[in-house]
Formats: structure tokens, C-alpha cells, sequence
């Protein structure tokens, strides 16, 4: 008897293990792919990177004619050239990426809040799936609504002639703008931060809230003060997911962003938000004609290496702001 | 135990109905020939109803296109990654290892929006617009507007952009007032939507439900008949390229096919190019 | 004693009255309160409002131009609207993406769910995944796309696409659904993960209490508890894997209809190239060369319906699982 039960033991044992092994190998497996693909990018983001030094970063001259010069390169049989400065680009993917993350999240925040606390049941049942259908919508579509819609919107009404006149031979006040894209960024990744934020403000423990009310606080003030701030950790993850999002979206952006690589300049008041730009990632899909020459391939591969780096910082980031709110006890 | 049982014998049945899709999509006939080409994207569309016109008379051979742009085209045949390309500007000295062929007409009209009272331009007064000279439409003669003129343009990579270059500004870069975008569409779509804009697209995109208004250039009008007897100036040819060295003779028959058949140049004229050496 | 029967006959004692409900009234709040709350009506409305107009101008623009026929007909090259056929290829290709795709994120998601809740030593390669995976989560879609065709244009992996006089084309839907699972992945890794781990330890130990193995006790016990996790991070996947663009333009080769590698039914098929409807929208939107703009937006209303379907369906396959659930 008790030695069938420690052969059950040993092989339940070694069954585990067993298990063990193949999962941790599976694991393996895909971190080296990850690891792989790490590597690949980075090895063929290399001579641009070497070419240019940290000058790929700054500022000079015109981006556009930077690239239409390393294309051409590749064709003649002369050597490469590799000057590429990037800023207008890394400027135009922070202020586009910036603004939709700071005004989605603000209004994200407020639309849950509602949703899970002070919406009538009616209109929360409305509300739950729409926000779940908001956010599976392809990005094609918002694209198309940008292009079609918003796009002319813009550029009709609410740009003035005196606004295009004053800046025409530079550039042009189409109404592919900062404007454009950051509204249809924000509409895009919103419902995405909504439905984290409010998952996270619903797991609260509710008698947390009770406890507040209870001591006389009103509904709007307990819930701000405690639900919200538990949710905290909650908060940065969805922000985090919803920023990465934002940085990777490439296809859309390159049909409402204006397509210039273009530096917009707040000190020009106004017309700042109607100046064309191109972020990284909508550089990248409207040079894919170009992967060819390999120059403009070690160029698009270097924006990428620098994509996938800023998402690396991203997910480090949000770790480092969860843990000072480890310390409340609350799963991150 | 019972809902294990049922849901394993579910997703059994679910994989199979899935892996029974793809075979609804028709299998090749057995031993079919495919012939990979890529190039302009511009040209797909009447690309592609030349390979089905092509497949139905030779029915064993079929055709995949890949419409990485014109430029990558001809790169992929020099590499000896595909059989063929369709480019939309004329060779280069850097497409060496190539045999380029003349396959039909198109040309590139400048259009404006249907309130734009202008009717016709000159080369030069379009070298001035697109080159960010003429900034006001009130500094171009015919046109009832008097605002900032909008010009849209295509992207670096693009065929069009090359040919325009060349044949238009005469070497010099599109003015950074300039919007560039990816595709003749876009163009399209924004010389509608904007009364102010004038752009530059292909034949097949300025006509009548296009909802834009294509001009004369140098008093001559973007059709047909103008673009066949090469009147018109911004005509250009299609070219198919093969490369020098053992080309596939699949790919040569299809190619004076194109350019020759009676078929083809149908095919051509109905889809908005212009037929050259068809009979 | 006897009072009690005359307690009996008298009229019983009326019932306590009932706890009277009320809810706090806002007007009693401080005015930023008010002005909070009514800045999260107004938020909320506009939300409603937006994704009204959004799916509401698709709705309206398809069912202008749908036809049934567009569903059944093969996409086929014309010049005019009639003759160019339907969308039935680019449907099928959206389908058999996003199922080759979920096979690939979904068990080996759950495997690595599995594997990071319940295992999870040694510490260091824990956190190694769970950053990669995190780091995946971030990864733009034009990221994977170009490592794509790096990967899948090695002449080991000729097998998973079509060859051409010894020089690997890199694009089939082999290629597209490998990436597309990368893309599914993290959420299918992170769903699980909170599904599993928010099953209280004492039906662990429960298990454990009766002789099972750790494996045998996730298998059987605590991944059917998961089931509603699993079935959100699924649906979560399926959702990034319909709506990707880059990937499809990149590594699926753009052809109107399927155009197989070989006469094999299936394996031709899936090494051929082909189209999805986010491609085909994209190719015949009025900002595409296809110009068709009609059948764009059939299609993109034949794409919402299918993403309404999908939430529907599987809000209703949760709450039927979670109706036998821990709650």
C-alpha cells in the first residue's frame, strides 16, 4: 500500500517536472524569437546609426530631401549616402503621440469613472458595449472617417484663407494637420483606456467605498479620492498599452498627418495645430516602396530600432511608476 | 466530464470546418505556370485585368503581381526576385541588367476642383505652382479664385512624382507647400474636397465621376486621342521590364501580347490608358 | 401565557417598514463636485455620440451598397463596378488569418499564462518573458512587419512561402499569421494571466489536497475556472489580428484572389498569397488605386458587422461560462 502510494507520488512527481521543462522550453522559445528579433532589427538599423552618430537625433536640413537622397544613393552605384537627421519626425511622433495620450487619458478616466459609478443602468448598458466595440474598430476605418471627413472639415472651415496665405510657400494648411491626427488618435485609443480604467475601477474593493461614504463623504469625492486612486496601478497600465498603441500606428497617421516631413512650431501660435507632420511610424509605411535600395532599408530599419526602443522604455517606465504604489498592498 | 467531452468534440469540429475553408479557394489547375512580377501599384488595377484576359487565352498560366511601387520593380528583377516589373518612367542608367519594353500610354493630367473657373495652363505657370513661385490663384490667369492655391502632389517613391519631375519642373524638387501623398486616390480625394487645390493624377483617376476637373495643358486637353498621338505633353509610356539575361519566354509571349493583341488594347482602352501598338 | 393567544388573535404587528433607498442627490455636493459630475455625463455622452456617428456613417454608406451577391462573388479585375465582382476572397482571407493566427497566440499564450502563474522559476527567465512580453505588447505592427520579411525571405524558411527560380518571395498567409500571432499574443498572455491568478489559492490547495499533479490541477480544475479570460484575451487577440493593416500589406501580397503556391488544397492555399478586407478597404477606398469606393464600403460595413458579432458573441459565451464560475 504505501509503496504504491510514493510510486503514485514519484510519478506524479516526474509528471510535473516533465511539464515543467516544456513549458519553460516553450517560454524559451518564444523569448529567444523575441531576442531574435531584437538582434535583426538592431544589426540592420546598424550603418545608419554609425553614419550619422547621435546627429541621427537632431535637427538639419529637410528630412524630405535626406531621404530621397539615400534612396537614389542605393540606385547609382556610388556610395551610399546615409545622412538622415531625424527630429522633425521624433518631434512630430511626441506632440501627436503626447497630445492624444494626455487628452484621451483625462477623458478616458472621466468616461469611466462614469460608466462604472454614476452612469444610470440604462445608459451603462449602452455604454459597456460601446465602449467594447469602439475599441475593436480597425484602425482602417478611423483612417477612412479621417480622410474622409474630418480631413476636409478642417481644411475648409476651420482654416482661414489669411491662415494659408501667411505660410504658403513652406508649407501648406491642408487639413492633414497636428489637429487631425491627434483628434482621430485620441477617438482611436480612448475606448482602449476606458475599458482598462473602468475593469480596474470596478475591482475596488467595495467596501473600501462603503467605508468612506460612511464616514459622510459624498459619492463623487469617495470615489475620486479612494477608488481611483487604488486603481492607480491600473491607470498606468492602460496608459502604457494605450501609448504604445498610439506610437505604433502607422497606416491610419499616414493619411491624416500631412505626409511632410515638417517640424511643427508652437511659437506660431494658432497655426501650430494645422501645420502638416509625419510621425516615425508612417514613415516607415510610406517608404516601404524603397526597402530596395540599401541605404533607405538601413534607414527604415533605424526608425524601427528606434520604435521598438521607445516601447522597451515605455513598459520600463510603467513598472518603475507601479512601484512606489506596491507599497498600498494593491495587485499591480 | 461531460462538458470535456462535448467541448473537445466542438473544437474538433470547429478546426475542421476552419481547414475546409482555404479549400473552398479554387486549387491551381495542375500544371499551371505562375509568373511573379511586381511594380507600380498605380497600374494594378488594369494590370490585373490584363492577367485575366491573358489566363483565359492561355489557361495555364497565372500571374501574381506584387505592388511594391515601380522603382522596387525594376530593383526586384535586377535581383532576379521576380520574373518582370511594370514601371511608369522611362529607364535609367541605374537599371542595368534590364530589357525594358514599351507596353501602352497613359498620361498624367493636372486637375482642379470643379469651382476652380481655370481651364487651362502652361507648363511653365505649373513649374511655378508646384515649385512654390505662384503662391495666390490670383497670380494665375483664368482662374475666378483668389486664394492660396493648394497644390497636391505624390510622394518621392512615387513613378508619377518621378515622371512629373522630370517632365514638369524640370529636374528641381516638389515645393515644400506641396502635399505629398501615397496614391493617386489620395490626390483625387483631396482635389475634390478642397476648392483651392490642383494636383496632378493619371488618366484613369480625372475622369467624368472623378468629382475633379482636369485642365488643358498648353491648350491641349488630357484624353485619349490627344495622349495616342503623343500631343499632349505629359504623356508617358508603361514600361515592362525583364531582365537581359534569360528572360522567361512565358513572360516575353505576354509582353508582345500586351503590346500587339487586339484583346489587349480592348482591355487597355476600356480601363482609361491609351492602347500604342495594338492593332 | 395568556397573552399569547391574544397576541395571536389581534391584528399581527404591521412589517417594519421597508429601508427607504436614497440615493445621495448631487445637489448637496460642492460645486467642483458638480462641476465633475457633469463633466463626466457630458464625456460620457459624447462618447456615445462619437461611436454613433462613427459606426452609424458605415452602416448608412453600406447598406447603401451591399448586396448579398458581394458576399458569394470572387473578386475578379474590371474597370467598372460591375464587373469587378465581390469581396468573397478577402472575406475568407480575414477569416483564415485570424484563425491561423489565434491557433498559433492562443495555446501558446495560455501555455506561457500557465507557465508564468503557476511555475515561474527560474525567477530570472520569469522576468526575462514577462518584459519580452510586455515589450511584444508595445511593438508597433510595422516593427513585426518588416522583421517579417527579413525572417520569412531566409532560404530556410522556403517552405512557408512560394520560391521563385531559387529566390524566396517571403509573402503567404503562412508568413502574415506567424507575425499576426505576435500581435495576439501579449493579450492572450495577459488575460490569462489575471484569470488564473485571481483564482483563490484555497481551490489549489484543494486539489493538491486530493493527489493531482500541478498540471493535472491547472488542466482540469483551474483552466475551465479561467474560461472567461480565456475567451476575453481570445477576442481581444482576434480584435488586434482583423484590424491589422501593416502586416497584411506587407507580408500577404496583395493579389485579388487566393492564388495558390501548388495544387495542394490546403497547404497551396495557405503558401499562397491573397487579401484580407482591412487590405481590400484599403486598395478600393477612394484614397486606394482601386477606386471603387462603393464596394469599399460594403466591405468596411461587412468588417463591423463581424467585429459586432465577435463582442456580442463573446460577451454572451462569458456570461454563460461565468455563470458556473467562483463567484
Amino acid at each position: 500500500m504505501d509503496d504504491d502510494i510514493l510510486l503514485e507520488e514519484e510519478q506524479g512527481w516526474s509528471q510535473d517536472q516533465r511539464a515543467e521543462y516544456m513549458l519553460g522550453a516553450l517560454v524559451c522559445v518564444v523569448v529567444a524569437l523575441l531576442l531574435a528579433m531584437l538582434i535583426f532589427v538592431f544589426h540592420e538599423a546598424w550603418p545608419s546609426f554609425a553614419h550619422n552618430g547621435f546627429a541621427w537625433f537632431g535637427a538639419g536640413g529637410s528630412v524630405d530631401s535626406q531621404i530621397q537622397a539615400i534612396f537614389t544613393s542605393g540606385d547609382l552605384k556610388e556610395a551610399a549616402v546615409y545622412t538622415f537627421h531625424a527630429w522633425p519626425l521624433i518631434w512630430s511622433t511626441i506632440l501627436t503621440t503626447g497630445a492624444a495620450v494626455v487628452i484621451a487619458f483625462v477623458s478616458s478616466l472621466f468616461v469611466a469613472v462614469f460608466i462604472v459609478e454614476f452612469a444610470p443602468i440604462r445608459l451603462r448598458r449602452v455604454l459597456e458595449p460601446v465602449v467594447r466595440l469602439l475599441a475593436s474598430v480597425p484602425s482602417v476605418i478611423y483612417g477612412l472617417v479621417g480622410v474622409l471627413v474630418l480631413v476636409p472639415f478642417i481644411g475648409n472651415h476651420l482654416i482661414t484663407q489669411h491662415e494659408k496665405a501667411s505660410v504658403t510657400p513652406i508649407i501648406q494648411l491642408s487639413g492633414s494637420s497636428v489637429l487631425a491626427a491627434v483628434l482621430i488618435l485620441t477617438v482611436m485609443i480612448a475606448p482602449i483606456m476606458v475599458a482598462i480604467f473602468a475593469e480596474g475601477l470596478r475591482a475596488v474593493p467595495r467596501g473600501w467605498l462603503e467605508g468612506s461614504l460612511a464616514l459622510g463623504v459624498n459619492r463623487w469625492r469617495t470615489f475620486w479620492k479612494v477608488a481611483v486612486r487604488t486603481a492607480r496601478p491600473v491607470l498606468v497600465a492602460g496608459t502604457v498599452l494605450a501609448t504604445a498603441r498610439a506610437l505604433g500606428e502607422a497606416v491610419m497617421l499616414s493619411m491624416v498627418s500631412g505626409g511632410v516631413g515638417f517640424a511643427p512650431n508652437p511659437a506660431d501660435g494658432l497655426i501650430f495645430l494645422f501645420e502638416p507632420s509625419r510621425p516615425l511610424a508612417a514613415t516607415i509605411i510610406s517608404n516601404t516602396e524603397q526597402l530596395s535600395s540599401p541605404p533607405m532599408k538601413h534607414t527604415l530599419y533605424a526608425i524601427a530600432a528606434v520604435l521598438l526602443f521607445s516601447a522597451a522604455m515605455l513598459s520600463l517606465i510603467g513598472w518603475a511608476a507601479k512601484q512606489p504604489m506596491k507599497r498600498y498592498g494593491v495587485v499591480a | 466530464m461531460k462538458k470535456g467531452m462535448t467541448l473537445r468534440s466542438r473544437t474538433r469540429t470547429f478546426v475542421g470546418l476552419l481547414a475546409a475553408i482555404p479549400a473552398l479557394a479554387l486549387p491551381a489547375a495542375a500544371g499551371a505556370t505562375t509568373l511573379f512580377g511586381s511594380g507600380s501599384s498605380a497600374e494594378q488595377p488594369i494590370l490585373n485585368v490584363l492577367f485575366r484576359g491573358y489566363s483565359q487565352a492561355h489557361h495555364h498560366i497565372k500571374f501574381n503581381f506584387l505592388p511594391d511601387g515601380g522603382n522596387a520593380g525594376v530593383k526586384d528583377v535586377q535581383a532576379g526576385r521576380r520574373e518582370f516589373a511594370v514601371n511608369t518612367r522611362p529607364p535609367l542608367p541605374s537599371d542595368s541588367g534590364t530589357t525594358q519594353f514599351k507596353l501602352f500610354l497613359d498620361g498624367l493630367c493636372v486637375a482642379v476642383n470643379p469651382s476652380n473657373s481655370l481651364s487651362n495652363l502652361s507648363i511653365a505657370q505649373a513649374k511655378d505652382i508646384f515649385t512654390g513661385v505662384d503662391t495666390s490663384w490670383s497670380q494665375v490667369g483664368g482662374s475666378n479664385l483668389t486664394s492660396t492655391i493648394d497644390p497636391v502632389g505624390r510622394n518621392s517613391s512615387a513613378g508619377s512624382y518621378t515622371f512629373f519631375q522630370s517632365a514638369v519642373l524640370g529636374g528641381k524638387t516638389q515645393s515644400s507647400n506641396v502635399h505629398p501623398v501615397t496614391s493617386d486616390g489620395l490626390v483625387a480625394t483631396a482635389v475634390h474636397g478642397d476648392p483651392n487645390a490642383i494636383g496632378y493624377v493619371g488618366l484613369a483617376h480625372s475622369g467624368k465621376g472623378s468629382g475633379i476637373k482636369p485642365v488643358e495643358l498648353n491648350g491641349v486637353a488630357c484624353d485619349t486621342a490627344n495622349i495616342k498621338n503623343e500631343t499632349y505633353p505629359l504623356f508617358r509610356f508603361i514600361w515592362g521590364v525583364v531582365p537581359t539575361s534569360h528572360p522567361s519566354l512565358q513572360v516575353e509571349n505576354f509582353i508582345e501580347w500586351v503590346r500587339t493583341s487586339k484583346a489587349a488594347g480592348q482591355i487597355i482602352s476600356r480601363a482609361g490608358a491609351v492602347p500604342a501598338f495594338n492593332k | 401565557m395568556s397573552s399569547a393567544p391574544a397576541s395571536l388573535i389581534a391584528a399581527p404587528s404591521p412589517p417594519p417598514p421597508a429601508p427607504v433607498r436614497r440615493s445621495e442627490s448631487s445637489a448637496s455636493w460642492r460645486l467642483t463636485d458638480r462641476i465633475g459630475l457633469g463633466f463626466a455625463w457630458l464625456l460620457g455622452l459624447l462618447f456615445c455620440a462619437i461611436a454613433v456617428a462613427i459606426v452609424g456613417y458605415f452602416l448608412v454608406e453600406g447598406l447603401r451598397y451591399l448586396r448579398p451577391s458581394l458576399l458569394v462573388t470572387n473578386p475578379a479585375a474590371g474597370v467598372s463596378e460591375s464587373q469587378t465582382g465581390g469581396f468573397l476572397d478577402p472575406l475568407l482571407g480575414t477569416v483564415i488569418i485570424s484563425a491561423m493566427a489565434m491557433a498559433i497566440a492562443l495555446p501558446a499564450g495560455i501555455a506561457i499564462a500557465v507557465w508564468l502563474s503557476e511555475f515561474g522559476r527560474p525567477a530570472a527567465l520569469a522576468r526575462v518573458a514577462e518584459s519580452g512580453i510586455e515589450m511584444l505588447a508595445g511593438t508597433p505592427s510595422v516593427v513585426l512587419a518588416l522583421f517579417g520579411t527579413l525572417l520569412f525571405e531566409a532560404p530556410a524558411l522556403g517552405f512557408l512561402s512560394q520560391t521563385s527560380h531559387g529566390i524566396v518571395l517571403g509573402q503567404s498567409f503562412f508568413a502574415a499569421s506567424a507575425m499576426l500571432s505576435l500581435v495576439a499574443l501579449p493579450m492572450v498572455v495577459a488575460t490569462v494571466r489575471e484569470g488564473l491568478q485571481a483564482i483563490p489559492s484555497h481551490v489549489r490547495e484543494a486539489s493538491y489536497a486530493v493527489g493531482k499533479t500541478k498540471i493535472a490541477t491547472t488542466r482540469r480544475v483551474l483552466l475551465p475556472a479561467a474560461r472567461p479570460s480565456v475567451i476575453t484575451g481570445a477576442m481581444l487577440g482576434v480584435g488586434r489580428v482583423i484590424g491589422d493593416t501593416a502586416i497584411v500589406l506587407l507580408l500577404l501580397g496583395g493579389t485579388l484572389t487566393f492564388s495558390s503556391a501548388t495544387s495542394t488544397p490546403l497547404l497551396g492555399t495557405l503558401r499562397g498569397t491573397g487579401d484580407t478586407l482591412t487590405g481590400y478597404i484599403y486598395y478600393n477606398a477612394p484614397t486606394g488605386d482601386g477606386n471603387q469606393p462603393s464596394k469599399a464600403y460594403a466591405a468596411a460595413f461587412v468588417l463591423m458587422l463581424i467585429v459586432l458579432t465577435l463582442n456580442v458573441g463573446v460577451d454572451f459565451a462569458v456570461r454563460r461560462s461565468r455563470a458556473g464560475g467562483w463567484s
